[in-house]
This record gives C-alpha cells, structure tokens and sequence, in this order.
C-alpha cells in the first residue's frame, strides 16, 4: 500500500477509535476493550493519537491537506464554506 | 470527426455520464461497457426486497435495455474491461481486443472490504450488490433461519433490519462500541438499537469477526465472543474504490484510494474523467478528501464527468454529504461531521442539542425528532449535524447541508421561520431549538 494511504488508513482508523472511546464513555457509560497489539497498533495508539491530539487545530489543517489527493486540484466553483477555527 | 466516448462501469456513475455526454453531443459514439447483465436499476433497493416492504426485484429497474438502445447508447453487457492504456488511448476489452477512445470516463465503481479472516471462500458469504445475485439470494433466504450479518455499517443497517422485518433470526457483529460508529453518534443510535432489540435482533458489539466455518459452505461465524450458527453470512464491510485499472494505468490516485479528480471529474489524464465510488472529493468543511459517498453523489458526478467529456462544461463541488435511512424503526440522518468523526479529527466545535416534534403534539401518528447542530465556536457557521426521529429527517439533512455550504449560523436557525400546520409541522422546530440550545452553550463556554 502506497505511503499516503497507509497514514490516511491507520490515521482515521485509530483516531475514530479514540474518539468512539470518549463517546462510549459519555454516551454509552461504558469503556469499550481495546484489541491487537501489532506494531502499528501500538504506535499510532501510544504516539500518534496522543501527539495528533496536543496540536493546534490550524497545523493539524495545514498537515491534513498537505497530503495529496483530490482537495489540491482545481476546486474554483467552490462556495464560501464555514471554515472551522 | 467522431468523439469516440469510452465509459467503464455501468452503475450510477457510468450511466449518468454517458447519458450526459449524449445529451451533449448526440454524433458522438458513446460505449458503456458493464461486467454485468443489466444496468438502468437501483441496487440500493435491494434490502428492501429481501426485507419484502418491495414486492419483487423488477420494480428496481427504472428502465429497460431497449430505453438505452433508443437512447442512442451502446452497452455492452457482461464484457470486462482488463486494462487501460492511456499512451495509445485505447481499452483492453475481453472478447473484443483493443478499443479506441478519445475521452475515457472511469466509473468502476466499488467492492467490499475484505473481511481478512479465514472462510471468505465458503459458500452462503453474501455481498449485497448485482440484482441477479439478489434475486438467487433471496431464494437462499426462503429457506435460512439463521443470518450473521458483518458490520453495522450504512448496508449492513439495511441489512439487518431486512432481515429481521423478514423474519429471520439475525445477529449483528460488529467491532465497534455501538452501530453505524464510524459515521453517527450513541445517543442518535440508541433508538434505532433499542428497536432492532425489540425486532428480535441480536446485538453483538466490540465483537470481532476471527472466521467463517463450515465445510464448502459457512455453517458458523467465529467471532471474539464466540461461536454464531448461520445458515447466511451477509458482509457489509466498508466499501473500497474498486481501482485495480486506473492505478496500473498510472492515474494519480489519492489517500483515501480513490482517483483523484478536479472539479471537471477529470483525472491526472485530461482525456479521462471518473465519478462515483471509484474517485475521491474534497469535504466542504474540511476540506479532506473523502471516499464512498451515495448514489446521488455518483449520479450528480457522472453527470458532470459525461458532459465534459463530449465537450460541455460543467463543474462538482465539494461535498456536505447528506444522508439518512431508515434503521430498525427509525429514520436517521446527518450532514458533514457528527460529534464522533469532528471529536476523531480534532475540529473545534459548540453543540446544540434539542427533542422535538414532527407534527402538533396532538395530531395522530406525531413523532420525536432529535436533532444535533454543530457549530465552529467563532463564527457559529453549522459545520455538521446528526439527527433521529420518526419522519422529516432526510428533509432536514438536505437543508442542513445547505445551511452548511451556504455558512448558515446559529442565530439564522434559532430565529428561523418555519412551517406549522398540525398534520406536517410543529410549532417549533427542532431544528431552530437545537441552533437555541447552541447559542446558550456558546455563552456558557
């Protein structure tokens, strides 16, 4: 699997699992168990939600459309979204 | 000269975009090429036969394969397209050899996610998605009594209230704390989960799929809580861009896996355009690429992909997706981020939360509708919404994603005017008490 798509996969997958965590605990009263313990598990557990969660909204935004894809082509039709902070 | 159109899929996206590049170029020779029998129906219908609120499968098809012949389109039916190659602007075509285009549009739309796990060659593993297949299926379920259904995600909600409304006992496995995490809320699922319950469906969440057992057919899904007998398995992973083609041809392709495009739908190639499942656009809001969208989506995008092919112009925007369904005994919807996904990527955000009414609270067969607002805390613009009730939510999503796109606020909806009339509408909308309630949140924080 290409480099980008193995951070976007394992990025999304493991920051929606944290944040079903805090739901869970908010919504639901419960602490949902937490399986696999590979490599990559470990890692974007321990280092990358955690890190991902102390940065500034704005330079989270600035490394999210740094990566490449479709939102860094020619986009003019766009209407004047509501840009969060 | 000619315009030699080649489009690849014959799915919403493909059939949107040939028609559209007919309509604007009529000489041009426009050729759909399909590895399956029909086009021209709705697959997102078929939970509905199994689940029997529609009669039969034919009343899926919008239009038959003469409606096209009369069109003017050539589809060619069962043929798979086994390669691109853009240098020499040519298909590879099984049975036909090479096949010249002047403009190419990609709509090979999507397959399901792997489950990765022993078994997935055994029979009776069923992946809801070419109408033949459902009609044979639908016969397998005749005579089922036992169905796993694998992941509660948008199908597999479908899927499971099909099935239970069928009568069949089903169970549901899935990873996740509660249905639908990866796209909606706990407390706008806790309904449609406490009704599945009284439906008779068994729930099993945080629940790993490790294998599907049998001996040439699945006869049980082995899960991290246990053994589950079934007599069908109906995997409803995620749906993955189905993109073998473009990426060995060499087109750009994007994080999510989806071919990247520009607001045109036209690829790294500018003689090949793509829409639909198999292409990636940016969020409105977030401006992230996303993937995976509804059929609406593809239809609208191979629309704009068929007409700038033969030579229009027209351009997509980014997306607020909209979206809603029915789930257990409720309907559902949202629009861009609800709490979970903006909490997952870090957006800043105020809530506004608020129980209403669809009608007059005394007119018969009034309903609850929850509505959720999201807001980014400084401008107060709506940035997402998420919502639950008994009727009028995919009404309310379409005018949320409005309000998103168009930088709506807070203050325009808590002072929003709004139909009342007992049979249709209640004196206070839920939307505009959700937006209230934010505004108080917003002086509290």
């Amino acid at each position: 699997m290409p480099f980008f798509e193995w951070v976007r996969k394992n990025s999304e997958h493991y920051l929606l699992e944290a944040s079903q965590r805090d739901m869970a605990r908010k919504y639901l009263g419960v602490e949902p168990p937490v399986s696999g313990a590979s490599l990559e598990a470990i890692f974007f557990r321990r280092l990358f939600v955690p890190i991902y969660r102390r940065i500034p909204w704005f330079i989270r935004r600035a490394i999210l459309l740094a990566m490449p894809g479709s939102h860094r082509q020619e986009w003019a039709g766009r209407s004047p979204p509501a840009k969060p902070n | 000269m000619t315009l030699r159109i080649v489009v690849v899929g014959g799915g919403a996206a493909g059939i949107g975009a040939a028609g559209s590049a007919h309509q604007v170029d009529p000489e041009a020779s426009v050729t759909v090429y399909t590895e399956f029998e029909d086009v021209g129906y709705s697959p997102c219908g078929i939970p509905y036969v199994h689940g029997k609120e529609i009669p039969k499968f034919e009343n899926l098809f919008l239009q038959d394969k003469a409606f096209y012949e009369r069109m003017g389109l050539d589809i060619r039916y069962e043929t798979r397209v086994s390669k691109f190659d853009l240098a020499a602007n040519k298909v590879t075509v099984e049975g036909e050899g090479d096949v010249p285009f002047d403009r190419l549009v990609v709509a090979t739309g999507f397959y399901y996610g792997d489950p990765g796990v022993a078994g997935t060659e055994l029979e009776g593993l069923y992946y809801v998605k070419n109408i033949r297949q459902a009609m044979e299926w639908d016969k397998v379920f005749d005579n089922a009594k036992k169905v796993v259904v694998v992941e509660a995600t948008p199908l597999g909600l479908e899927m499971v209230t099909a099935m239970a409304h069928r009568g069949l006992e089903t169970h549901l496995v899935d990873p996740h704390p509660w249905a639908l995490a990866e796209v909606s809320d706990p407390d706008i699922m806790k309904p449609v989960m406490d009704s599945w319950s009284e439906m008779g469906v068994i729930s099993h969440y945080n629940t790993k799929v490790e294998a599907f057992l049998g001996d040439g057919k699945v006869r049980a899904v082995k899960t991290s809580e246990g053994e589950l007998e079934a007599d069908v398995v109906v995997i409803c992973t995620n749906k993955q861009p189905n993109n073998r083609l473009a990426r060995e041809a060499g087109l750009n392709i994007g994080s999510t896996g989806g071919i990247v495009v520009n607001e045109r739908m036209q690829t790294s190639n500018p003689n090949v355009y793509a829409a639909g499942d198999c292409c990636e656009l940016p969020h409105g809001i977030s401006k992230v690429p996303i993937q995976g969208l509804s059929g609406s989506h593809a239809y609208a995008q191979g629309k704009v992909a068929g007409t700038n092919a033969a030579g229009g112009s027209r351009a997509y925007q980014p997306v607020y997706v909209p979206w809603g369904m029915v789930a257990g005994k409720w309907m559902i919807g949202g629009v861009s981020f609800g709490e979970t996904l903006a909490n997952a990527l870090g957006i800043p955000f105020v809530m506004g939360v608020a129980q209403g009414i669809s009608r007059a609270r005394y007119y018969p067969d009034m309903k609850p509708v929850r509505v959720k607002l999201l807001a980014d805390p400084g401008s107060h613009k709506i940035i997402g919404a998420q919502l639950v009730g008994g009727e009028g939510i995919k009404e309310r999503c379409d005018f949320l994603a409005m309000a998103a796109k168009t930088g709506i606020t807070l203050e325009d909806l808590a002072t929003m005017e709004n139909v009342y009339s007992p049979p249709i509408g209640a004196l206070n909308e839920p939307i505009a008490l959700a937006a209230q309630n934010g505004l108080s949140n917003v002086k509290k924080s």
